[in-house]
């Protein structure tokens, strides 16, 4: 009797998240690849994943006129990038969450290692912190910053404890620092020379209090 | 079992309604007959047999095993399970505004597509500001992390020179925005 009352919710929850996968996609992606995300996304959400990323290259993949099978191709490869970000941030000592497992399935992409997600965990972070700087780190993978100097970097604005806000803004700067016509390695390397001091002597006088204004757009 | 019936009166006298004496001549040795039968039963306690109170054990452990205290844990479970399932409503991010702009001379139509409009290009349509070929579209998004590109003529998908980007997985490459 137990079992079955445990079986029960269990059976709402796989229909559920089916009939909830069924709707994102109905009208657009072929039946085939529907049926596959159903497939996938009940299994990822049995094992604390997050759907959305399937939910979302499938439609991408559609949208863009890729084969079926090319889009599946891809779909299945989100799924193992979600289970490599969620073991990575587990030995990392984070438990599960679908948003910092995105994030981190996300940086996977950009092209940062399990890895580096795991040392990214062990910071002690908060997970809405982690969630925010493996965007971030992402990001500055995706911008050219090696592993060793984007890890370092966001590693210390995560140690620092400075609002998020803060975290969201190291992009923009790092973009400045090339601008100006370092590299990317040399952009994070002083900024992280920079957090290290300002964790050292504190903050400089007018920082450490969350930014007024959201952080700049890519176009400002 | 015998199939020997007695007298209506002899029974009287069994049932100790009448004494031996109230009875006709006739019925007497019948009457006495009866009560040495009578006397003659075993009055000593007779036990149940075994296997029914093995019967009986056996009904009172199946009444058991259905109290209601033993289904609460099972029943709170599953209540948390329920819980757990249905969609907690989560807190609403914070909205971020974002310029995007493409200069496409040449184009005739540039749109946006995105995580944050399911990658329908043509939900997202920019504007193009003066001759120089400029396609502009203000955004309010919700913070966090997306990906996208522009879609020029409704054909050619484009990645923002101006931002970062990612592999797409179809040989492309998406821009990035974390807001």
């Amino acid at each position: 009797m137990i079992a079955t009352l445990l079986v029960i919710p269990l059976t709402l929850l796989g229909m559920q998240q089916q009939d909830s996968i069924a709707a994102r996609l109905e009208g657009r992606v072929s039946p085939g690849i529907a049926t596959l995300v159903q497939q996938l996304g009940v299994a990822a959400s049995a094992r604390g994943l997050p759907v959305d990323p399937l939910i979302q290259k499938a439609i991408e993949g559609s949208a863009k006129g890729v084969p079926a099978e090319r889009v599946a191709t891809a779909v299945r490869w989100v799924a193992m990038q979600l289970d490599t970000a969620a073991a990575a941030l587990r030995e990392g000592g984070v438990t599960t969450d679908t948003l910092v497992i995105a994030a981190g399935e996300f940086a996977i992409s950009a092209g940062l290692s399990n890895h580096d997600i795991t040392a990214l965990a062990r910071t002690g972070a908060s997970v809405s912190s982690l969630t925010v700087g493996l965007r971030v780190a992402g990001t500055l993978a995706a911008m050219g910053v090696p592993s060793a100097e984007n890890i370092g970097l966001i590693s210390a604005k995560l140690r620092s404890g400075q609002p998020t806000g803060d975290l969201l803004l190291v992009p923009a700067r790092v973009q400045a620092e090339i601008a100006r016509g370092v590299t990317p390695a040399q952009a994070a390397a002083g900024l992280e020379r920079a957090a290290a001091a300002q964790a050292r002597h504190g903050p400089p006088p007018g920082r450490g209090t969350p930014p007024p204004h959201p952080p700049s757009p890519p176009h400002p | 079992m015998s199939e020997h019936e007695f007298h209506p009166l002899v029974k009287q006298l069994l049932d100790g309604d009448i004494t031996l004496a109230d009875l006709p001549a006739d019925l007497r040795a019948e009457g006495e007959e009866a009560l040495r039968l009578l006397a003659a039963v075993d009055r000593s306690v007779v036990s149940v047999p075994a296997v029914t109170w093995r019967v009986m054990a056996g009904l009172e452990q199946r009444r058991r095993r259905v109290r209601p205290w033993l289904l609460a844990p099972a029943l709170a479970l599953a209540a948390a399970l329920l819980l757990w399932i249905m969609p907690a409503k989560p807190a609403a991010p914070a909205l971020v505004t974002v310029r995007f702009v493409l200069a496409a001379p040449d184009a005739h139509e540039v749109s946006l597509a995105g995580t944050f409009n399911r990658w329908d290009s043509h939900a997202t349509p920019l504007v193009r500001s003066g001759p120089t070929g400029v396609w502009t579209a203000t955004l309010t998004l919700p913070a966090g992390q997306h990906q996208y590109a522009f879609v020029v003529d409704g054909v050619r998908w484009v990645p923002d020179p101006g931002a970062p980007a990612v592999d797409d997985g179809f040989g492309r490459r998406n821009s990035v925005l974390t807001l």
